[in-house]
């Protein structure tokens, strides 16, 4: 038995989350509608999850069941950065709930689900159970996008969601095969092993032909250029609180993922060796698409007259960005990263979750004009969330950046940085365009103030807070992950 | 007693999944583009059984006892969303999405 | 054990032999409708009227256009169907290794079919398995 490495706290946040999302689905099978009860448990859950989590912080580089669940400081991070994201999308769905009249105890419970998958996903140090995490979040998914059912746009995201998802997986899949005939093995400690040697001509091929199918797979899930078609349509389509929840905690994920498999099971070594081989041609591969996102995404984002499209084509282009992060090999700049995206993207999105009102009707960048002094509790906020994301100094966007093009720059990729600097140049355009409509132009008729809810107030000083802290004084989180970075290096010798 | 090589069952493998990823380009149904993706799945499968008794090893086995079990639900997931569409629209030609294009 | 030797023996000759309890099989499988069917004839009233001998079609007359639209609630009920028969596949390899994970086994089966009967129980009170 001992065999099994049965470690019941190594998945402690998973089975919290499980569990939450079974009783919350339960209650709304024998008593339906109660939106407060099922959204407090849902919240409770996710925070117990949270002290789980963090309970593992000090276990140091461990495995559990048959070595396929890790216990590291990467994985702890991305948990958390994964639960902050799943709880500020219940408070911004707080009040779309009561608008679209949609029953809350199973939206609640798909977005725990999807959780689930996700801490699995960051959890994962054996390729079958990185299959499974990422295809529990995407189910999940499917639905949620589709969750406005009376409304075609949704329903036509969810399809289309699906049908990329679903054949991006498949893609995954045969990566994964193809990659266990390469190596005889699913788990990414033992493949690391294996392929730090050399390897036969035939098992070269595999090995390269399946790393291949594998980062189709997850440049569709981190939507990187060219594999993003499905990103603005489904992001447009899909009602606000769920984009929001789409474009952070999943995306978090996919990249912990991404890290996991290219930047430290296949790493370039520099000697003779199958991983040295295969690393090249990633290298160059991933760099391609970097570089790809980051300029598509930022030029068509200056195109876009509706805000959700603008904000799609942006996170296509902050996926460009952090993909030079894993490019570098520095996992602790991405979870920044991913931490500050999902904060202040977040922050954005329930900003327009709020003004697009029933139905997601008021979703044009021109119909944002006048709320700047009307409504200063939502056009302020917003603002600095945006600039936030274009990376001004002060705000957390700027350090998030400045860290990853640092480490870039450092580990060699100095035309990348140079590129990535450029274009987020070009982002401030449309970030600040947004800005300028807001604060400079007068509306065609006059809009009525929209009512606050008290969960909404909650989700933006979260927010604020975090962006201000993590701007200002982001050394603690560096050390937190400085340390844990030292830690994983040890652990890997 | 000759046994089949190894490369052939590959080979059927990959040429399954070449059928399937080109029903999902070519075809514009949706039910039918979900069959080219069961069928992109099933290629993945048997290239993970064919290692797995190549290897006389058990992990291919149990990757595919896992990927029938989602590619259920997936499946059950997307003909909910088609039937939903299909409720909306009396057809199930992706072309005819108005409001975003595939 | 004196009667099994000279049985393997035999069994081990040829492996065709091995097909052997597939022979007696297929032939009880043959026997036993002739002879339930061949009783219950004898047995059994003979009242032939129309609707009994047509075709056994769950109650549907059988003779219609197959490009009928069908109630939405097959397929809710098809999808259901699909998911609980395929969750079942995980009760082969349990049941192969049984008694190496003896307890600890017995108790994570429970509670995956624990998960599963929520599930259905949640079908259930939602009205999936409703017909009206």
């Amino acid at each position: 038995m001992e065999s099994l490495g049965i470690n019941y706290r190594a998945i402690g946040p998973e089975l919290v989350l499980t569990v939450t999302g079974v009783l919350v689905m339960l209650l709304e099978a024998f008593s339906p509608g109660k939106k407060v009860r099922d959204g407090i448990l849902a919240a409770a859950g996710i925070v117990l999850a949270g002290v789980a989590a963090l309970a593992l912080w000090e276990e140091g580089p461990v495995t559990a069941f048959s070595r396929m669940v890790i216990v590291d400081g990467f994985r702890v991070f991305f948990t958390l950065v994964i639960l902050l994201g799943t709880l500020l999308t219940i408070f911004v769905s707080w009040g779309f709930l009561d608008e679209e009249r949609i029953p809350p105890g199973e939206y609640f419970a798909l977005l725990l689900f999807g959780a689930v998958g996700m801490t699995l996903l960051v959890a994962g140090n054996d390729l079958m159970i990185l299959f499974l995490a990422l295809e529990t979040i995407t189910i999940a998914t499917y639905v949620l996008a589709g969750y406005r059912r009376e409304d075609l746009r949704s329903t036509e995201s969810a399809l289309k969601y699906f049908l990329l998802g679903a054949f991006s997986s498949a893609f995954l899949l045969y990566g994964i095969a193809l990659l266990y005939g390469a190596t005889r093995t699913t788990n990414l400690a033992e493949m690391a092993r294996v392929v730090s040697g050399p390897l036969g001509q035939a098992e070269i091929v595999l090995l390269m032909a399946g790393a291949a199918m594998l980062l189709i797979g997850f440049g569709f899930k981190v939507t990187t250029v060219p594999f993003h078609v499905w990103t603005p349509d489904v992001y447009e389509g899909a009602p606000t609180p769920v984009t929001a929840f789409l474009s952070t905690a999943p995306k978090a994920a996919g990249f912990a993922a991404f890290l996991r498999v290219f930047s430290l099971t296949f790493p370039p070594l520099g000697i003779e060796s199958a991983a040295d081989q295969l690393a090249s041609h990633w290298v160059a591969a991933v760099t391609a698409m970097s570089i790809l996102s980051m300029t598509f995404g930022n030029f068509i984002a200056i195109a876009q007259t509706n805000i959700k499209r603008m904000l799609a084509y942006s996170s296509i282009a902050h996926a460009g960005y952090v993909l030079i992060g894993v490019l570098a090999r520095d996992w602790a700049a991405v979870a920044f990263y991913m931490l500050v995206y999902t904060i202040m993207n977040l922050g954005c999105f329930a900003i327009v979750a709020l003004w697009a009102r029933r139905g997601d009707e008021r979703v044009l960048i021109a119909e944002y004009a006048g709320l700047g002094f009307r409504q200063p509790l939502l056009s302020f906020p917003l603002a600095i969330f945006l600039v936030s994301l274009a990376g001004f100094p002060g705000t957390a966007g700027f350090v998030a950046k400045f860290w990853l093009f640092k480490s870039a720059w450092g580990a060699g990729f100095p035309e990348l940085v140079i590129i990535g600097v450029l274009m987020t140049v070009v982002s401030v355009y449309y970030y600040l365009y947004v800005v300028i409509v807001m604060f400079f132009r007068e509306p065609k008729e006059e809009v009525p103030r929209v009512p606050l809810s008290r969960a909404f107030v909650a989700a933006m000083v979260v927010a604020l807070v975090g962006v201000f802290y993590l701007g200002l004084l982001p050394t603690r989180v560096f050390a937190v992950l400085n340390t844990a970075q030292n830690l994983l290096a040890i652990g890997q010798r | 007693m000759t046994t089949i090589p190894i490369s052939w069952y590959l080979a059927v493998a990959a040429v399954l999944f070449t059928i399937g990823a080109v029903t999902v380009f070519v075809k514009r149904n949706a039910l039918v583009m979900l069959l080219g993706i069961e069928l992109m799945l099933n290629a993945a499968n048997l290239t993970a059984v064919t290692f797995s008794s190549y290897f006389r090893e058990l992990a291919g086995q149990i990757l595919v006892f896992f990927v029938m079990v989602v590619a259920a639900a997936e499946a059950a997931v997307g003909l909910a969303i088609i039937v939903l569409l299909f409720r909306h629209r009396e057809t199930l030609n992706v072309d005819e999405a108005q409001l975003l294009k595939l | 054990m004196l009667m099994k030797a000279p049985m393997m023996l035999f069994l081990q000759t040829d492996p065709i032999y091995g097909y052997l309890p597939i022979v007696v099989l297929l032939f009880l499988a043959a026997l036993f409708p002739a002879l339930v069917l061949g009783i219950g004839r004898l047995l059994r009233p003979m009242k032939p009227e129309a609707p009994k001998l047509s075709p056994y079609e769950c109650g549907v007359d059988p003779i219609l256009d197959a490009r009928e639209r069908f109630s939405v609630r097959y397929y809710i009920i098809a999808m259901l169907f699909l998911i609980f028969d395929v969750e079942t596949v995980f009760l082969f390899p349990w049941a192969v290794i049984y008694d190496k994970l003896a307890l600890f086994g017995l108790i994570e089966m429970a509670i995956f079919l624990g998960l599963l009967i929520v599930g259905y129980y949640y079908a259930w009170r939602k009205g999936a398995l409703e017909w009206t």
